[in-house]
């Protein structure tokens, strides 16, 4: 497996190449990855399991308001609350990381599967995994605010 | 296939082995699931011939009493410890519920349990998924656990 520094160039540039490929935003990296996240507040997280070789979660989470933005652009559609369409936007966009993410970790991604894509809103919630993993929390700056990309992956 | 017989009998194997405490599902009503109102949900992936996330939600005194049981201490706050044990609960049923569906020739592997500790969270599958929740009672409260799933 690469390093964990190899590991997050390969997400940042995957991440980048979603938001500019299929959601047709223009999104940056927002600075260093991160060690811990703080509360998430009015947010929505889009989660997907990795199970196989590598076992892990990857997930993504976005303020209210970026999440609405996402939704809208990428489905073509306004949105003004948190609704199932937002709901299945966001836990595609976590499957299209998982996807790129299988690739990054193994040889064409062969012996890692994804579980179903699922998602967590709330007016705050904190997101964290059992003890022994490897974490990178990238941060990004959409139109609307910063969003985080998580990865969690068992040692 | 009867998977939420599957969720029940598995679950029901956790807690008589691990927790002792009494648990009962509750009766499953056509009318659809009834949220549980979480303050704590563990949530495990699941992957191979079904797709699925499993999730184990629960009030925060029910999360406390539960791990209090499971570790013979007084737990009087949301922290690590009961981060750990529900989502070891999580892991557990998902195993339990992986060996039935090996029995019937359905292969699953597991991701890792995660945890989202907060007020009026809300997990939901995709849309096009099947949701199965089977809610449970005990002497110190309900809890609910969830498998949303798409069969392949």
């Amino acid at each position: 497996m690469s390093s964990i520094t190899e590991i997050s160039n390969k997400i940042n540039e995957s991440t980048i190449e979603i938001f500019t490929g299929m959601v047709m935003m223009d999104i940056s990296i927002a600075g260093e990855p991160l060690t811990k996240l703080s509360p998430l507040k009015q947010s929505i997280t889009g989660m997907v399991g990795l199970a196989g070789v590598f076992r892990g979660v990857l997930a993504v989470h976005f303020p209210k308001q970026v999440a609405l933005d996402v939704t809208g652009s990428f489905l073509g559609m306004e949105v003004e609350e948190i609704n199932a369409d937002v709901q299945d936007a966001i836990g595609e966009i976590a499957n299209m990381l998982g996807g790129n993410l299988k690739t990054i970790l193994s040889d064409r991604g062969k012996d890692i599967q994804l579980s179903l894509p699922s998602t967590i809103s709330g007016d705050e919630y904190t997101f964290t995994s059992q003890a022994e993993v490897d974490q990178i929390i990238l941060p990004f700056q959409a139109p609307g605010g910063v969003f985080y990309v998580e990865l969690e992956l068992e040692r | 296939m009867e998977l939420d017989k599957s969720i029940i009998n598995a679950t029901l194997e956790v807690f008589a082995s691990m927790i002792f405490i009494d648990i009962a599902p509750e009766i499953l009503s056509e009318g659809g699931p009834k949220a549980i109102e979480a303050n704590l949900s563990s949530l495990i992936g699941l992957a191979g011939d079904l797709k699925g996330i499993l999730a184990i939600q629960c009030p925060a005194e029910v999360a406390m009493g539960i791990t209090g049981a499971m570790l013979g201490m007084e737990v009087t706050e949301l922290g690590e410890d009961v981060k750990d044990a529900i989502g070891e609960i999580a892991n557990m049923v998902a195993g339990g519920l992986k060996e039935t569906l090996t029995a019937t020739g359905k292969n699953i592997e597991l991701a890792i349990p995660t945890t989202v500790i907060g007020k009026s969270i809300r997990i939901s599958g995709l849309s096009g998924a099947t949701r199965v929740l089977v809610p449970f009672s005990s002497p110190i409260g309900r809890f609910g656990v969830e498998l949303s799933f798409i069969s392949s």
